[in-house]
């Protein structure tokens, strides 16, 4: 008879009632510190500005009369129908890429954890020595798609020859270290290429250009969040699998994957909050159509100032799917792995 | 013990993984076809004109036979709403000679400046058949957007509404049309209605013209009329008048809670690098426009390591003093809403003070404003000595009862420019449409709204008062606003704004650092002032000093 | 291309408690016919193929632009954009020139107590030196790589301690960063452990909880950033009757660096404890039971269930957490932007808004010149981070 962990009432920590009363206290203590905010935000979005400008009034119709302005002009007014353009953009565009950068990222984690990699110091020498060549012929007047497949000719023509020669490697480490180091340098210095980058495949303003950067911006974080929970499944049910037949994909899809249901949920949540969210990028790879809901919040901020009652309103239509996302997820986050029941 | 999952499970699980991976390919191929209207609302953000027409009460109005100014009038009926177009509005006789153009007009996000550009934009529309889309950006951006775009020729956009002040950095690549054939042969236009300082400096670079002015900007003083006038005190005329009113009212109460002798945005960032020149250029420039504020004219050598300088730093630490506690923080919106919610004697603003301060939605101080060209010295710069002395005629020529007015034109104003890049029926119909927005019937309407960020730049608005009376402005509110205006603009004194190459660098870098660090207390008065005149010989030095001196010498000259 | 054993293990952690001593990889390859075959030998590139291709178009390109714009000045004129190479000027300019005391700060004399601090860091890394030289896995390079990291943090708080704890003295943008990042890691990591070791407890309303501790992660970084502007503001914020109430009417948070430093480290740490949490607590529920039910047997309080079970059991997911939030935290941007524009005058501004301001204003080789110092900065520590924590990681299990 298998115990189920964490099956949805049991939990070996059964507080006393001393220790869940005051449980409840400090959970209740940060919930009133997180709520409050959004509070403010519920409340300024029903005032007009002379409200906002006269001094913090707190509630509704007892100190001040609330007016549906804001919401209106947001939503039914002159905002209209860019609010809602930005929406949908802003839905499309963190879902697809969310959903992508999981798959692809939980395969390569799960690569790093199982496979054994031994990139060669000669490969990436020669690699990075056939990008700078290729950047050189395109600032030179080369048409930049003869000078990328030069570059990748030259490259693999050299490692065939020349690579071998050296064996010094690095490892599964290096290789992780040096995914998360992408989102080291601050997205500002990059802005520019990755525009031009963008502006030379045509594929400005529109939501694919957004799809594809948010999924190279997300791949380390999926990759190494995912590594440790991959890690955490056990090795003897794949081995089982693969001795009844299976093959890698197959033990990938149907075995890895549903056991770290926990872990790829929380992931997707993060990835679907930073592609959500994010402003640098979707304000230089957007002009007119692919515009998403950060850069109306941003927007807010005229030159007469911000416009609280506004920025409120949109703050508040950004975060309820997303919420509601949240809700829906959480289960899954709680339900825990099923390894102990294999045990024994 | 693999069978504890069942076999179903996995099952369902790689069908729903399946069924995902198909709903993913439908999104992706919907997203591919590059055509986001597929899920989103149609792109053009010009609002329909029957939704706006409800918020602007006015459009029913323009026809001066009106006497009501109720909002029902236009809110009942679409079809007056675009019966705007006075006679004279209309760039050309025939109609629908732009059909099938569609022009991108870039800004920054309102309802300041794009609201008048989106409400007017159908009616723009239905004279001439142009599509109009009026796209907009943040506004801390809206520089590098243009630049980016423009400079990598991307081109999305055929026309901006822009700062002149830019133009320097956009007029050299050659981004920017000139328009001077354009405004000669547009008699619509009604080109020397437009104060000469906007037509001469602000929307001309190098003897062209690249832009049309959409909306005037210079800066004026504001205080509470009802304030000063119970307490026996003139407006103040020169900064040390400035200070003690400011004083005399700090913590009082002046109808609506404790409040503050004065308010000016002091925040890193924002536009407090304007706000130190409307004091020090009252000390720094008194021989007239052409004199120049900024640098010496022979030596491109910063006016900063003098005495004046030194004054106007102090001067604008110690208003400080007698402000709002959290006044390094406040930037020009929160100044205005202090002042329109009656928290300050005094304020110093560009002309929205003037408008918000009617609207109820906005404003407490209604009919309590009184609005005075900016305070002086008597004490001007003798430029070879560094030392200030004492006006006079020779000194101070444009001195009014001894004291030196430099009224400061800072930012330009927003104006309409057009792409050079752009293919040229869609340059043509951007520049009409940017000539329509600057029409006496279109304008004179615009600049008394203070939701549409437009103040007054033409003669005609200045001189006409009854659409200030329409927004309710009382008479002598009306001819005490305009009246300062109109002063500020026609002093012969008034101040350019620093338009060589890489200004921004200048102002918002070197100078705006600078000041936060003097009023953080991080810099003394005197090494605020050495820093400045390092870092700004610094840029010049790699910029070129003759080629900055040219510009500097060039964007003064322009003036009569 | 060689091919390896699809099942030998070589994870990051060694001696998994989940392997069984003496299991051999089972060779499966002969099994497998034809194209299964060659699809099961390419599998290990057909996994990591697609993210790394992805990551290296975007990745390379433009860091290499970028470093080379960081060692030029460009500039807009007729025809496009003018890129004139002009060596190290800018980061001379950074770190000798005119920008010195904006990036590194102005340093005045150093009191009793950063003597102290400077000796207690000393000390410190004197101690793990030696530890590392009686370690089993000592080698000459780890010597000397260990060596110049004992250096360089040193240079770090040398720094630290003259800019910041007298008078004269204040912090440039680099120390600021680091004050942000280590004071903020440190609140949000403590609090969203608490908060899930809280929640992982059986108390009813505990879902309630959790979907609302996730809410401040998920407002745009702007959006937060503005809200706590309208929040902290002065005049019309909600506070403002408490701080009145307490007396402090007339003083302000933005007049006082501290303070307005404060402001943005809390503004953060509202923000991104979610983060801590919620992978925090998907690691708690993952936890096997069976040995926390064996020491509950045995009678540990629940003290010691903690520190000697879950808190080794949390490490890895722990280690990971931050160094992720860690490369996230030194890229802080939005909060100082909005709430001060970096002030007052420059005691907000941390590395990345300097290079934001200077991006904005065109000066793309400074701006990239600052953003390459950050990456200087980050990376050595997250090497060093990554190094400290591998070893004591391999030892504690």
């Amino acid at each position: 008879m298998r115990k189920r962990l964490f099956a949805k009432n049991y939990s070996p920590f059964k507080p006393s009632p001393l220790a869940a009363a005051l449980s409840y206290l400090a959970l209740g203590f940060w919930a009133l510190v997180v709520l409050f905010p959004i509070f403010w935000l519920v409340v300024t979005s029903f005032k007009t500005p002379i409200q906002v400008d006269t001094g913090p009034f707190y509630l509704p119709y007892i100190d001040f009369q609330p007016t549906l302005d804001s919401w209106h002009y947001i939503l039914l007014g002159d905002l209209q129908n860019d609010t809602f353009r930005n929406y949908g953009n802003t839905i499309v565009v963190a879902l697809t890429s969310s959903i992508i950068v999981l798959f692809m990222g939980s395969a390569a984690a799960y690569a790093l954890v199982r496979f054994n990699y031994q990139p060669r110091y000669a490969t990436i020498g020669l690699f990075i020595v056939c990008v700078g060549l290729s950047i050189v012929a395109v600032l030179n007047g080369v048409p930049w798609q003869l000078a990328i497949v030069a570059a990748l000719v030259i490259f693999f023509l050299l490692w065939q020859t020349i690579g071998r020669r050296f064996k010094a490697a690095l490892s599964n480490n290096d290789i992780a270290f040096w995914l998360i180091s992408q989102r080291m340098l601050p997205p500002i210095a990059t802005i520019i290429p990755i525009y031009v980058l963008f502006q030379q495949v045509g594929l400005l303003d529109t939501q694919i250009a957004l799809i594809i950067a948010y999924i190279a911006s997300n791949l380390p974080i999926v990759i190494w969040l995912m590594r440790d929970y991959f890690q955490n499944v056990p090795l003897e049910l794949e081995e089982g699998a693969a001795i009844d037949g299976a093959s890698r994909y197959r033990i990938f899809t149907s075995i890895v994957l549903p056991l770290s249901v926990p872990g790829l949920v929380a992931t997707f949540l993060f990835v679907l909050v930073f592609a959500w969210n994010e402003y640098l990028l979707a304000l230089f790879l957007s002009s007119a159509k692919a515009q998403t809901l950060p850069l109306i919040v941003a927007a807010q901020n005229a030159t007469r100032g911000p416009q609280w009652w506004y920025m409120s309103v949109l703050i508040l239509i950004m975060i309820i799917p997303v919420i509601i996302m949240a809700i829906a997820l959480e289960r899954f986050i709680a339900r825990g792995l099923l390894v102990g029941a294999v045990k024994g | 013990m693999l069978r504890g999952l069942t076999r179903s499970k996995l099952r369902n699980k790689r069908n729903a993984t399946g069924l995902l991976l198909l709903a993913i390919m439908c999104q992706l191929v919907l997203a591919a076809c590059g055509d986001p209207t597929a899920t989103t609302i149609p792109a053009t953000t010009t609002a329909a004109p029957a939704t706006t027409a409800a918020a602007t009460t006015t459009t029913a109005a323009a026809t001066t036979t009106v006497a009501a100014t109720t909002t029902t009038a236009a809110a009942t009926t679409t079809a007056v709403a675009t019966t705007t177009a006075a006679p004279t509005a209309v760039p050309t006789t025939a109609s629908l000679q732009f059909q099938g153009t569609e022009i991108n007009i870039l800004t920054f996000t309102g309802p300041q400046i794009a609201e008048p550009l989106q409400r007017r934009g159908p009616d723009f529309t239905k004279l001439t058949g142009a599509k109009v889309n009026i796209i907009t950006v943040p506004f801390s951006d809206l520089y590098q957007k243009i630049l980016i775009d423009a400079s990598t020729k991307t081109n999305s956009y055929t026309g901006y509404v822009l700062a002149p002040q830019w133009m320097p950095d956009f007029v050299t690549p050659g981004y920017l049309e000139d328009l001077t054939a354009r405004i000669k042969a547009d008699k619509a236009l009604q080109w020397d209605d437009v104060q000469a300082f906007f037509r001469d400096f602000s929307s001309s670079y190098q003897g062209k013209n690249y832009t049309i002015p959409l909306d005037g900007d210079f800066h004026v003083a504001y205080y509470r009329t009802d304030v000063l006038e119970k307490a026996g005190m003139k407006p103040p005329e020169t900064w040390q008048d400035y200070l003690n009113i400011a004083k005399a009212f700090q913590g009082k109460d002046m109808g609506f809670g404790p409040g503050y002798g004065s308010c000016i945005s002091k925040k890193r960032g924002a536009q407090a690098f304007w706000f130190i020149y409307d004091i020090a250029a009252s000390m720094i420039q008194s021989q007239g426009t052409a004199q120049g504020t900024f640098f010496d004219q022979d030596t491109m050598k910063p006016l900063v390591n003098n005495e004046a300088f030194a004054a106007a730093l102090d001067l604008y630490k110690e208003t400080t003093k007698y402000g709002p506690p959290d006044e390094l923080n406040l930037d020009v919106g929160d100044t205005r809403g202090l002042f329109d919610t009656g928290k300050c004697a005094l304020s110093l603003d560009w002309g929205d003070i003037g408008t918000l301060a009617l609207d109820p939605a906005t404003s407490k101080v209604k009919d309590k404003v009184g609005t005075i060209i900016l305070p002086g010295s008597d004490q001007v710069l003798d430029r070879a000595t560094g030392k200030l002395v004492k006006c006079d005629t020779k000194t101070c020529p444009y001195a009014t009862n001894g004291v030196n007015h430099a009224p400061f034109a800072a930012f330009g104003g927003w104006s309409g420019a057009v792409n050079a890049a752009a293919p040229s029926k869609a340059k043509d119909a951007a520049y009409a449409f940017l000539s329509y927005m600057n029409q006496p019937a279109q304008s004179n309407e615009d600049v008394t709204l203070g939701k549409t960020g437009f103040n007054p730049y033409r003669t005609s608005q200045f001189k006409n008062l009854d659409p200030w009376k329409k927004i309710g402005m009382s008479d002598t509110a009306a001819a005490n606003y305009l009246g300062a205006l109109a002063n500020s603009l026609n002093s012969p004194n008034v101040v350019l704004d620093l338009r060589i190459p890489q200004n921004q660098k200048y102002q918002q870098v070197v100078l705006d650092t600078a000041i936060a660090q003097f009023l953080a207390g991080e810099l003394t008065r005197d090494q605020t002032m050495k820093q400045i005149n390092d870092g700004w010989e610094e840029i010049t030095n790699e910029i070129g000093r003759d080629k900055q001196l040219a510009s500097y010498k060039a964007t003064l000259g322009v003036v009569k | 291309m060689s091919r390896r054993e699809p099942l030998q293990v070589k994870t990051s952690v060694q001696g998994s408690p989940l392997i069984e001593e003496g299991l051999e990889p089972i060779p499966t390859t002969s099994r497998l016919r034809g194209v299964a075959a060659r699809t099961e030998g390419v599998a290990n590139a057909v996994f990591i193929g697609p993210a790394i291709v992805v990551v290296l178009m975007f990745a390379i390109f433009p860091l290499i632009v970028s470093l080379y714009i960081s060692m030029s000045r460009m500039s807009f004129v007729a025809g496009g954009i003018d890129i004139k190479f002009i060596g190290f000027d800018n980061y001379n300019k950074l770190l000798f020139g005119s920008q010195k005391t904006h990036l590194l700060g102005l340093s005045s004399d150093v009191p009793p107590l950063g003597w102290v601090l400077l000796a207690g860091a000393a000390g410190l890394l004197g101690w793990g030196l030696l530890r590392y030289i009686q370690a089993k896995y000592f080698s000459i390079g780890g010597l000397i790589g260990r060596g110049v990291a004992t250096v360089i943090v040193l240079a770090g708080v040398w720094l630290l301690v003259q800019t910041t704890l007298q008078a004269p003295g204040r912090p440039g943008t680099l120390s600021i960063t680091l004050i942000y990042v280590f004071a903020g890691i440190t609140f949000q990591y403590f609090i969203g452990l608490g908060l899930a070791l809280l929640l992982v407890q059986k108390l009813p309303g505990r879902r309630f909880f959790r979907v609302i501790f996730l809410i401040p992660m998920m407002i745009t970084p702007v959006g937060v950033a503005y809200m706590f502007r309208m929040l902290t503001d002065f005049g019309k914020g909600p506070f403002t009757p408490i701080w009145k109430g307490f007396g402090l009417g007339n003083v302000s948070w933005v007049s006082d660096p501290w303070l307005a430093r404060l402001a943005v480290i809390i503004g953060d740490v509202w923000q991104w404890t979610p983060f801590m949490f919620i992978v925090l607590l998907a690691g708690l529920e993952g936890l096997p039971v069976e040995p926390l039910e064996a020491a509950v047997v045995d009678g540990a309080n629940r003290l010691q269930i903690f520190r000697y079970i879950t808190w080794h059991a949390l490490l890895p997911v722990s280690t990971t957490l931050i160094l992720i939030r860690m490369i996230e935290a030194f890229k802080i941007v939005d909060l100082p932007n909005v709430l001060t524009n970096g002030g007052p005058g420059t005691a907000t501004e941390s590395l990345t808004l300097h290079s934001f301001i200077a991006w904005r204003t065109l000066d793309l080789g400074g701006s990239a010149a600052v953003a390459y110092l950050l990456l200087l900065v980050v990376t050595f520590l997250g090497t060093a981070y990554v190094n400290l924590i591998r070893h004591r990681a391999v030892e504690a299990l």
